[in-house]
């Protein structure tokens, strides 16, 4: 027989004669491929071209120069004098707050005679350069809508300034948006505006001559502990720190795709079991048992493209809506993003498409060897099938032990290059090993469920038990697909919801201060923006004002990944301040030892992410010079995924003789009224701009960033909820069609209409509620591997199991109702079944 | 019900259906009168209206006009959930094909009319059904485990357990070999003799039609005559 028309007859026009059906399944393909391409999309946008936005101006740069506190500027003139061809930029970098809204841009000075990227965009104006920059005078990028003359108020760090625009700079003949937003000045007038004379912060190199011995030159004029690197250094730290984050997104996206395939193995499948008659005729007519294998394949196809052409514009929408949550996180947990727009490649729409189809086809397997390979006999009734599926579900139970255990020995496995893959072949063999016992525990649970349903909904809560019980082969792939939902739920509720409780005790005892106070410039990229000391003092000395403790920190470089350097005053913070430690001495020690010399503490992420411990000795760069420090402990930290090295302000000002803190703690005198003193400090910091905030706001806006940064997986797990619950009204729905004739005998031996829907709404329920039993098992062994194994091989954080038990309620109680409501209409169709056409049709 | 009063009334009994693009009478100014106790056979060709009369005896459809009694209580001016009690207590079903449904084992299949009217402890009353029919060792099997004259025993079965006042058979025969049909008539006439339920018929085969109290041949949907069983 001809393939084709051998798949339309058996495959297209069945599936055009429940068209709902049909169109449920291909959503919920749809919605997996629109997940999996919507992460991948919002990723791409707000991390994946990411570069640090003081790279703005770092054109054609092939090395860079840089050094922790800045590099000392006589270094610039002796690379300039070396016997070399190539030119060297250097640059002053921060960050100024624009214009009425405050926007945050990058803040350079430069060598506008000599810089290569900057000179060039402002050749347009070259002749009359050096008088325009006479008096201090600012250049803005193109996209920020100046023009030639405007005055512009800039806040840089605790300073706010008005300066003349001098002229409009453009890198680019169309400006773009993340290319021509940022301000210019002439190098010597930035010292001075930043008070930062003597030094400067990067050096580009361009045209740089391929030579070895022009490399030892330029290394021999360098300082001990200045950093001599390729260009995008900074950027490329930052792509391979957000590579945990991505991967672990994507891999949550997947598990909307992995329900989606559990609802096209189900329809694949439920095709097989109701058209084996047709298999058998079509066998015993000469069609092969490829072409029959074929055919569901290609049904499984059919699904597949369906979902992916409905699923790539709906990724894209969705998308629009997750890159802001996306930039949201990875600005908090990492590096300033501004997500660049959506756009997709043909790459992107290729992978998608494979995504879907892939999937498609892996689910449709198993059916359709199944169809093809058994001697398909017309007169097998269903009940045969289902007898030979609970006769295999032993043995299915079997391989579900395997594949726990399987799992759980990954879980010991070490990462691999700082991806937990371990973890996640843990994670994907729990899932297999739960689908794989569904049907053995379905078959226990609802047959026990039967007797109990039987005194809570009469007959017919004892028929819709036994019913699903006996239909094992059709409802086992929903229930997997539900409690695969269910489970992500679960996992991510409690992970989420231990990690926030954790949270919370870190800050209840890490943040002692009564006031926290910060310059009202913004840093970004690890980059903090500092004050003038003599707040600190001003401060200090109101009467309201019990101690303050001095904070700053750098972003560094430290094996090729960012991290910050820090110090504060050991004497102010150790006293106040109950850290926890996870490895040292004890607390009094540490602080002790910290003052005492060349010692630090390390965050637990970055003991982690380096293998650095308590007792080991770590080199540092700090301005200019290698220097060895000993670690004396590892401290629980939760305020970034980089890491902290701390150590002792009195210490570190010798290596770093910049005085100027970042952040202020601020401890009151017991009974002074918060607000009062909040009020005095603002007023003591002057012509200063700061911000302080209280102890409460403090944490507030913390909680306010941990729940905005988790916002994105609760997202993620309504979708996969969403899609369960789509195949769910779909596997309902062919549960009845299927069960006709039955609702019809039902009906002849005196089941009213009402009590027939009742029957099919508590088999809704019954299949929620086992999934949700299933996915709660699940869903606590994933919440395991999420916390102890993928987190912590990922991100270095320790997170305290705790139950959420509000939040699982809920979740649960939603996917239960989702769950019933889905069999509203299928209810309602049962109900409707005229039983002497349902009876006779046979 | 006593023995001999009227337990099944069609007067002027007619039903139309409606295909696609015409009308079908299915049954035409049917009147009829059946005793308790009575075996009635329904013959005639297929679409003579056999099902249709089964469908109105049992209160599954209403007539399009006149009316069915079942017990004195006419049906045409019924509730659904009225049907649905009048079928539920006074009458039960045979069908060709038996029905059983494949997940129940053959005593929870009897158990379902008592379970669907309210009955939390049908078992008893399911075994002593199924003892009647001689099948109390099949109790356990499912439906798939039993040979066809078996599942229609227990379908008999199914159809005693609540003690109707009618038993409804179509074609009960149909699908089973003769030595089974011969045990399942056996059965039936025990029905009408030893239980004196009214027993209707359905079926093609004259020969067990002749074991009927009253033979009644349809053709296109009229009475065509009625004749004297055994």
């Amino acid at each position: 027989m001809h393939a084709a028309r051998l798949f339309f007859r058996l495959i297209v026009r069945p599936l055009l004669r429940e068209p709902l059906r049909a169109l449920l399944t291909a959503l919920a393909a749809a919605l997996g491929v629109a997940v999996v391409a919507a992460i991948d999309l919002a990723a791409e946008s707000s991390t994946g071209s990411f570069q640090s936005s003081l790279e703005t101006l770092s054109g054609e740069a092939v090395y860079e120069i840089s050094a922790v506190g800045g590099v000392p500027e006589r270094v610039h003139g002796d690379l300039v004098r070396l016997p070399y061809p190539g030119r060297f930029a250097a640059r002053l970098e921060d960050y100024a707050l624009v214009g009425p809204r405050r926007e945050r841009v990058p803040f350079f000075g430069v060598d506008l005679f000599g810089d290569p990227v900057a000179g060039a965009a402002a050749a347009a104006f070259r002749e009359n350069l050096g008088e325009r920059l006479a008096e201090p005078g600012v250049l803005a990028g193109a996209a920020l809508g100046y023009v030639e003359g405007d005055t512009v108020e800039i806040t840089v760090n605790d300073r706010a300034h008005r300066l003349r625009v001098a002229g409009v700079l453009s890198r680019s003949a169309a400006p773009t948006e993340d290319q021509d937003r940022f301000l210019a000045m002439d190098i010597a007038h930035a010292q001075r505006l930043l008070d930062r004379l003597g030094k400067i912060d990067r050096i580009y190199v361009y045209d740089a001559p391929e030579s070895e011995a022009w490399q030892r030159a330029v290394r021999a004029v360098l300082p001990d502990g200045v950093a001599f690197e390729p260009a995008g250094a900074r950027s490329e730290g930052n792509r391979r720190m957000l590579r945990a984050f991505r991967l672990n997104l994507r891999v949550l996206s997947f598990i909307a795709m992995i329900v989606g395939a559990f609802l096209i193995y189900n329809t694949i499948a439920v095709s097989v079991v109701r058209r084996r008659t047709e298999i058998g005729v079509l066998r015993a007519l000469g069609a092969s048992r490829a072409a029959v294998r074929a055919a569901f394949l290609l049904e499984g196809a059919l699904f597949g493209l369906a979902g992916s052409a409905l699923g790539i514009p709906l990724g894209w929408v969705l998308a629009e809506g997750a890159v802001e949550a996306m930039s949201a996180t990875v600005s908090s947990l990492y590096v300033t993003s501004t997500p660049g727009e959506i756009r997709f490649s043909v790459e992107s729409v290729l992978a998608a498409v494979s995504c879907g189809l892939g999937t498609a086809l892996l689910a449709a397997w198993l059916p359709a060897a199944e169809a093809s390979s058994a001697a398909p006999s017309a007169a097998m009734g269903r009940a045969r099938i289902e007898y030979d599926a609970r006769r295999r579900s032993g043995a299915h139970f079997l391989r579900a032990v395997f594949c726990v255990a399987g799992g759980a020995a990954l879980c010991f496995v070490p990462a691999w290059n700082r991806i937990p893959v371990a973890g996640y072949a843990a994670a994907i063999l729990l899932i297999a090993g739960a689908a794989l016992a569904t049907p053995a525990a379905a078959e226990r649970i609802l047959r026990t469920a039967a007797y109990v349903m039987a005194r809570l909904f009469g007959a017919q809560g004892f028929l819709a038990a036994r019913g699903l019980a006996a239909s094992l082969a059709r409802t086992s792939a929903l229930v997997a697909a539900l409690a695969t939902a269910a489970a992500m739920t679960v996992s991510i509720g409690i992970m989420v919801g231990s990690f926030r409780d954790t949270v919370i005790l870190w800050m209840n005892r890490q943040l002692a201060a009564d006031l926290y106070v910060r310059p009202v410039g913004r840093g970004g990229g690890g980059f903090a923006p500092t004050m003038a000391p003599e707040i600190a003092d001003r401060i200090q000395a109101l009467p309201e004002v019990s101690a303050v403790d001095r904070f700053r920190s750098y972003a560094i470089t430290y094996n090729g990944l960012p991290a910050k350097l820090a110090f504060g005053q050991v004497e102010v913070h150790g006293r106040r301040t109950a850290t926890r430690f996870l490895e040292g001495p004890a607390e009094e020690k540490i602080w002790a030892s910290l003052a005492a010399g060349d010692n630090v503490i390390v965050s637990e992420p970055f003991s982690r992410k380096h293998d650095v411990h308590a007792g080991d000795y770590i080199t540092l760069p700090p301005a200019g010079r290698q220097a060895a420090f000993r670690v004396a402990g590892v401290y629980y930290d939760y305020s970034g995924e980089q890491g902290f090295i701390v150590g002792d302000r009195s210490i570190f000002l010798q290596y770093l003789p910049d005085p100027r803190p970042s952040n202020l703690a601020v401890y009151l005198h017991p009974g002074v009224d918060v607000r009062r003193a909040r009020q005095a400090v603002m007023e003591a910091a002057g012509e200063y701009s700061i911000f302080a905030a209280t102890n409460r706001t403090l944490r507030e806006q913390g909680i306010a960033v941990f729940d905005r940064t988790f916002a994105i997986t609760y997202a993620l797990e309504a979708v996969a909820i969403v899609v369960a619950v789509l195949g769910m009204a779909g596997g309902l729905l062919a549960l009845v069609i299927d069960r006709r004739r039955e609702i019809g005998v039902l009906r002849f031996v005196g089941a009213s209409a009402r009590q027939i829907r009742k029957m099919a709404l508590v088999q809704a329920g019954l299949l929620g509620m086992l999934a949700n039993l299933m996915g709660l098992v699940l869903g606590v062994g994933l919440s395991l591997v999420l916390i102890y194994v993928i987190n912590e091989q990922s991100f270095g954080w320790t997170i305290q199991f705790h139950w959420p038990v509000g939040l699982l309620l809920a979740g649960l109680t939603g996917i239960h109702l989702s769950a019933v409501l889905a069999g509203l209409y299928p209810a309602r169709l049962a109900a409707a079944v005229d039983p002497s056409e349902a009876v006779h049709e046979e | 019900m006593k023995s001999g009063e009227t337990v099944l009334r069609f007067s002027g009994v007619s039903k139309r259906y409606f295909l696609a693009d015409r009308a079908v009478d299915a049954l035409r100014d049917v009147s009829l009168d059946i005793a308790g106790g009575e075996f009635v056979a329904l013959t005639g060709r297929s679409g003579c209206g056999k099902s249709t009369f089964l469908n109105l005896a049992g209160a599954m459809d209403f007539p399009t006009s006149g009316s069915v009694a079942i017990d004195r209580l006419r049906t045409e001016k019924m509730s659904a959930a009225e049907l649905d009690a009048v079928r539920r207590g006074r009458v039960g079903f045979v069908f060709q094909f038996f029905q059983l449904l494949p997940t129940l084992s053959a005593v929870e299949n009897v158990e379902l009319p008592l379970q669907l009217a309210g009955d939390r402890r049908p078992r008893a009353r399911a075994l002593e059904a199924l003892e009647l029919v001689e099948a109390n060792g099949l109790a356990a099997r499912l439906p798939h485990q039993l040979s066809g004259g078996e599942m229609q025993r227990v379908a008999i079965a199914r159809a005693l357990v609540h003690s109707p006042s009618v038993v409804l058979a179509d074609e009960p025969i149909g699908n089973l070999d003769s030595e089974s049909a011969a045990v399942v008539m056996r059965l039936l006439r025990r029905i009408a003799d030893e239980l004196r339920t009214t027993v209707v018929m359905a079926t093609h085969s004259l020969e067990s039609a002749a074991v009927a109290d009253r033979i009644v041949a349809l053709r296109d949907g009229r009475i065509e005559t009625v004749s004297k069983g055994v």
